[in-house]
Protein backbone atom coordinates (compact mmCIF):
# COMPACT_ATOMS: atom_id res chain seq x y z
CA UNK A 1 0.00 0.00 0.00
CA UNK A 2 1.01 3.68 -1.05
CA UNK A 3 3.45 5.05 2.39
CA UNK A 4 1.60 8.23 2.48
CA UNK A 5 -1.52 6.68 3.13
CA UNK A 6 -2.54 5.94 6.74
CA UNK A 7 -2.64 2.56 8.10
CA UNK A 8 -6.49 1.87 9.96
CA UNK A 9 -3.29 0.05 12.19
CA UNK A 10 -1.58 3.58 12.59
CA UNK A 11 -4.85 4.97 13.65
CA UNK A 12 -5.29 6.74 17.29
CA UNK A 13 -8.03 4.49 17.73
CA UNK A 14 -6.10 1.37 18.20
CA UNK A 15 -5.29 2.10 21.44
CA UNK A 16 -8.88 1.49 22.30
CA UNK A 17 -9.10 -2.08 20.74
CA UNK A 18 -9.01 -4.24 23.02
CA UNK A 19 -6.55 -6.96 21.20
CA UNK A 20 -2.82 -6.44 22.15
CA UNK A 21 -0.16 -6.75 19.78
CA UNK A 22 1.34 -9.55 21.85
CA UNK A 23 -1.60 -11.62 20.92
CA UNK A 24 -1.83 -10.43 17.63
CA UNK A 25 1.87 -11.46 16.99
CA UNK A 26 1.09 -14.90 18.36
CA UNK A 27 -1.45 -15.25 16.03
CA UNK A 28 0.24 -13.92 12.96
CA UNK A 29 2.74 -17.08 13.73
CA UNK A 30 0.31 -19.88 13.96
CA UNK A 31 -2.27 -18.89 11.57
CA UNK A 32 -0.65 -19.30 8.29
CA UNK A 33 1.17 -22.94 9.66
CA UNK A 34 -1.96 -23.96 10.87
CA UNK A 35 -3.87 -23.19 7.30
CA UNK A 36 -0.48 -24.74 5.77
CA UNK A 37 -0.92 -27.79 7.83
CA UNK A 38 -5.26 -28.27 7.14
CA UNK A 39 -4.56 -27.83 3.29
CA UNK A 40 -1.67 -29.14 2.90
CA UNK A 41 -2.98 -32.81 4.81
CA UNK A 42 -6.53 -32.33 2.92
CA UNK A 43 -4.39 -32.09 -0.63
CA UNK A 44 -2.23 -35.04 0.60
CA UNK A 45 -4.76 -37.57 1.35
CA UNK A 46 -6.09 -36.79 -2.33
CA UNK A 47 -3.13 -37.30 -3.98
CA UNK A 48 -2.94 -40.66 -1.97
CA UNK A 49 -6.01 -41.24 -3.17
CA UNK A 50 -5.22 -40.95 -6.76
CA UNK A 51 -2.10 -42.79 -6.59
CA UNK A 52 -3.69 -45.62 -4.78
CA UNK A 53 -6.83 -45.80 -7.58
CA UNK A 54 -4.20 -45.35 -10.35
CA UNK A 55 -1.64 -48.56 -8.97
CA UNK A 56 -4.03 -50.49 -7.61
CA UNK A 57 -6.76 -50.06 -9.68
CA UNK A 58 -5.60 -48.55 -13.05
CA UNK A 59 -3.00 -50.71 -13.79
CA UNK A 60 -3.61 -54.09 -12.78
CA UNK A 61 -6.55 -53.79 -15.45
CA UNK A 62 -4.03 -53.49 -18.23
CA UNK A 63 -2.33 -51.19 -20.71
CA UNK A 64 -5.37 -49.37 -22.73
CA UNK A 65 -4.21 -47.73 -25.65
CA UNK B 1 7.61 -0.54 15.31
CA UNK B 2 3.79 -0.60 14.25
CA UNK B 3 5.21 -0.02 10.76
CA UNK B 4 7.39 -3.16 10.58
CA UNK B 5 4.73 -5.46 12.14
CA UNK B 6 2.40 -5.43 9.27
CA UNK B 7 5.07 -5.42 6.62
CA UNK B 8 6.34 -9.11 8.74
CA UNK B 9 2.87 -10.71 8.64
CA UNK B 10 2.36 -9.75 4.93
CA UNK B 11 6.16 -11.47 4.30
CA UNK B 12 5.27 -14.46 6.12
CA UNK B 13 1.91 -15.11 4.42
CA UNK B 14 3.78 -14.77 1.31
CA UNK B 15 6.26 -16.84 2.16
CA UNK B 16 3.42 -19.29 3.42
CA UNK B 17 1.29 -18.97 -0.29
CA UNK B 18 4.64 -19.58 -2.21
CA UNK B 19 5.44 -22.45 -0.40
CA UNK B 20 2.11 -23.96 -0.76
CA UNK B 21 2.21 -22.79 -4.61
CA UNK B 22 5.48 -24.80 -5.12
CA UNK B 23 4.50 -27.82 -3.61
CA UNK B 24 1.35 -27.92 -5.50
CA UNK B 25 3.12 -27.16 -8.47
CA UNK B 26 5.19 -29.91 -7.55
CA UNK B 27 2.53 -32.43 -7.82
CA UNK B 28 1.04 -31.28 -11.04
CA UNK B 29 4.63 -31.82 -12.73
CA UNK B 30 4.91 -35.00 -11.26
CA UNK B 31 1.07 -35.95 -12.54
CA UNK B 32 1.18 -34.15 -16.18
CA UNK B 33 4.99 -36.47 -16.31
CA UNK B 34 3.90 -39.51 -15.41
CA UNK B 35 0.63 -38.79 -17.94
CA UNK B 36 3.11 -37.69 -20.89
CA UNK B 37 5.39 -40.97 -20.22
CA UNK B 38 2.74 -43.63 -20.01
CA UNK B 39 1.19 -42.08 -23.36
CA UNK B 40 4.85 -42.20 -24.73
CA UNK B 41 6.69 -45.17 -23.41
CA UNK B 42 3.60 -47.69 -23.30
CA UNK B 43 1.51 -46.08 -25.50
CA UNK B 44 -1.55 -45.68 -22.55
CA UNK B 45 -4.07 -43.17 -24.05
CA UNK B 46 -7.70 -42.91 -24.31
CA UNK B 47 -8.74 -44.83 -27.76
CA UNK B 48 -8.14 -41.90 -30.52
CA UNK B 49 -8.38 -44.19 -33.63
CA UNK B 50 -10.26 -42.03 -36.49
CA UNK B 51 -10.23 -44.38 -39.28
CA UNK B 52 -13.38 -44.14 -41.40
CA UNK B 53 -15.64 -46.49 -43.31
CA UNK B 54 -19.33 -46.71 -44.71
CA UNK B 55 -21.52 -47.81 -42.31
CA UNK B 56 -24.35 -48.45 -44.94
CA UNK B 57 -22.15 -51.52 -46.74
CA UNK B 58 -20.19 -53.30 -43.93
CA UNK B 59 -21.85 -55.93 -43.53
CA UNK B 60 -21.48 -56.79 -47.11
CA UNK B 61 -18.10 -56.88 -47.46
CA UNK B 62 -14.64 -55.91 -46.74
CA UNK B 63 -13.32 -56.27 -43.11
CA UNK B 64 -16.81 -56.41 -41.28
CA UNK B 65 -17.96 -58.63 -43.58
CA UNK B 66 -20.14 -60.98 -41.07
CA UNK B 67 -17.53 -64.22 -42.09
CA UNK B 68 -14.64 -61.92 -41.03
CA UNK B 69 -15.94 -60.99 -37.05
CA UNK B 70 -15.08 -62.50 -34.25
CA UNK B 71 -11.03 -63.27 -33.30
CA UNK B 72 -8.32 -64.02 -35.49
CA UNK B 73 -4.58 -64.35 -35.31
CA UNK B 74 -2.31 -63.03 -37.42
CA UNK B 75 0.57 -64.63 -39.32
CA UNK B 76 2.75 -63.07 -36.88
CA UNK B 77 0.69 -63.82 -33.87
CA UNK B 78 -1.00 -60.79 -33.61
CA UNK B 79 -4.67 -61.21 -32.44
CA UNK B 80 -7.31 -58.82 -33.54
CA UNK B 81 -10.90 -58.94 -32.95
CA UNK B 82 -13.79 -57.34 -35.13
CA UNK B 83 -16.73 -57.00 -34.30
CA UNK B 84 -20.38 -54.70 -34.67
CA UNK B 85 -22.56 -52.82 -32.30
CA UNK B 86 -25.50 -52.49 -33.56
CA UNK B 87 -29.05 -52.52 -32.62
CA UNK B 88 -29.54 -54.47 -30.00
CA UNK B 89 -26.87 -56.73 -29.99
CA UNK B 90 -22.83 -57.13 -30.58
CA UNK B 91 -21.86 -59.95 -32.95
CA UNK B 92 -20.43 -62.49 -32.67
CA UNK B 93 -22.22 -62.93 -28.93
CA UNK B 94 -19.17 -64.06 -27.45
CA UNK B 95 -15.50 -62.96 -27.98
CA UNK B 96 -12.43 -65.46 -27.15
CA UNK B 97 -9.10 -63.62 -26.32
CA UNK B 98 -5.61 -64.73 -25.04
CA UNK B 99 -4.41 -63.82 -21.18
CA UNK B 100 -1.50 -61.72 -21.14
CA UNK B 101 -0.77 -60.79 -25.28
CA UNK B 102 -1.69 -57.58 -27.03
CA UNK B 103 -4.99 -57.59 -28.20
CA UNK B 104 -6.21 -55.52 -30.75
CA UNK B 105 -10.29 -54.78 -30.92
CA UNK B 106 -11.99 -53.14 -33.39
CA UNK B 107 -15.24 -52.60 -33.70
CA UNK B 108 -18.19 -50.41 -36.09
CA UNK B 109 -21.94 -49.60 -36.36
CA UNK B 110 -23.93 -49.88 -38.87
CA UNK B 111 -26.54 -47.98 -37.28
CA UNK B 112 -26.23 -45.57 -34.09
CA UNK B 113 -24.03 -44.39 -31.87
CA UNK B 114 -22.87 -47.30 -29.52
CA UNK B 115 -20.75 -47.63 -26.66
CA UNK B 116 -18.56 -50.55 -25.04
CA UNK B 117 -16.50 -51.15 -21.62
CA UNK B 118 -15.46 -54.56 -20.76
CA UNK B 119 -15.56 -54.66 -17.07
CA UNK B 120 -12.41 -55.64 -15.20
CA UNK B 121 -10.64 -54.06 -17.43
CA UNK B 122 -9.63 -50.45 -18.76
CA UNK B 123 -11.63 -50.86 -22.51
CA UNK B 124 -13.97 -48.28 -22.90
CA UNK B 125 -14.98 -46.54 -26.30
CA UNK B 126 -17.20 -45.11 -27.83
CA UNK B 127 -18.55 -46.73 -31.17
CA UNK B 128 -19.86 -44.34 -33.98
CA UNK B 129 -20.99 -45.17 -37.13
CA UNK B 130 -18.75 -44.03 -39.96
CA UNK B 131 -15.86 -44.77 -38.05
CA UNK B 132 -13.99 -47.60 -36.54
CA UNK B 133 -12.79 -48.01 -33.09
CA UNK B 134 -10.07 -49.44 -32.28
CA UNK B 135 -8.36 -49.99 -28.66
CA UNK B 136 -5.04 -52.24 -27.76
CA UNK B 137 -4.85 -53.91 -24.34
CA UNK B 138 -3.83 -57.04 -22.98
CA UNK B 139 -6.33 -58.99 -20.42
CA UNK B 140 -4.57 -59.33 -17.84
CA UNK B 141 -6.63 -62.17 -15.55
CA UNK B 142 -8.59 -64.96 -17.30
CA UNK B 143 -11.90 -65.90 -16.85
CA UNK B 144 -15.62 -64.15 -18.24
CA UNK B 145 -15.94 -60.77 -18.16
CA UNK B 146 -19.10 -58.41 -19.19
CA UNK B 147 -19.16 -56.14 -22.43
CA UNK B 148 -22.15 -54.15 -21.81
CA UNK B 149 -23.15 -51.47 -24.13
CA UNK B 150 -22.90 -48.02 -22.30
CA UNK B 151 -24.12 -45.26 -24.68
CA UNK B 152 -28.15 -45.85 -24.70
CA UNK B 153 -28.69 -46.65 -28.14
CA UNK B 154 -32.53 -47.23 -28.24
CA UNK B 155 -35.48 -49.55 -26.25
CA UNK B 156 -33.48 -52.65 -26.47
CA UNK B 157 -30.04 -50.45 -24.96
CA UNK B 158 -30.68 -52.38 -21.63
CA UNK B 159 -30.09 -56.00 -23.32
CA UNK B 160 -27.25 -55.09 -25.47
CA UNK B 161 -24.08 -56.77 -23.82
CA UNK B 162 -21.43 -59.74 -24.99
CA UNK B 163 -19.31 -62.10 -23.20
CA UNK B 164 -15.46 -61.87 -23.43
CA UNK B 165 -13.85 -65.33 -22.87
CA UNK B 166 -10.22 -64.39 -21.70
CA UNK B 167 -8.71 -67.72 -22.52
CA UNK B 168 -5.12 -68.89 -21.01
CA UNK B 169 -2.56 -69.89 -23.36
CA UNK B 170 -3.81 -73.84 -23.87
CA UNK B 171 -7.24 -73.15 -24.31
CA UNK B 172 -6.50 -70.14 -26.70
CA UNK B 173 -5.91 -72.36 -29.65
CA UNK B 174 -6.35 -71.11 -33.04
CA UNK B 175 -7.92 -73.36 -36.38
CA UNK B 176 -6.28 -73.62 -39.41
CA UNK B 177 -7.66 -70.38 -40.75
CA UNK B 178 -6.30 -68.77 -38.09
CA UNK B 179 -10.08 -68.01 -36.43
CA UNK B 180 -10.99 -68.87 -32.56
CA UNK B 181 -14.11 -69.26 -31.24
CA UNK B 182 -15.68 -69.24 -27.57
CA UNK B 183 -14.87 -72.42 -25.59
CA UNK B 184 -18.27 -74.45 -25.92
CA UNK B 185 -19.13 -74.97 -21.19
Amino acid sequence: MPSDEISAADSAFETMDSIDETALADAMRVVPLGAAILAGSMVALLVLGYLLIYTLVFLPRGTVG
Amino acid sequence: MSDTHPEMHERRILHTELLWAFGVGIFVAAALGTIVFTALSISVNPPCNVERLDPKTLHLSGEFAEQNLGTTVGGDGSVTVRAIATQFMFAPRCIAVPAKRPVTLRFASPDVIHGLLITGTNVNTMVVPGFVAQVHTQFTRTGDLLMPCHEYCGIGHSEMWATVQVLPDDQFKPGPDGRVSCAQR
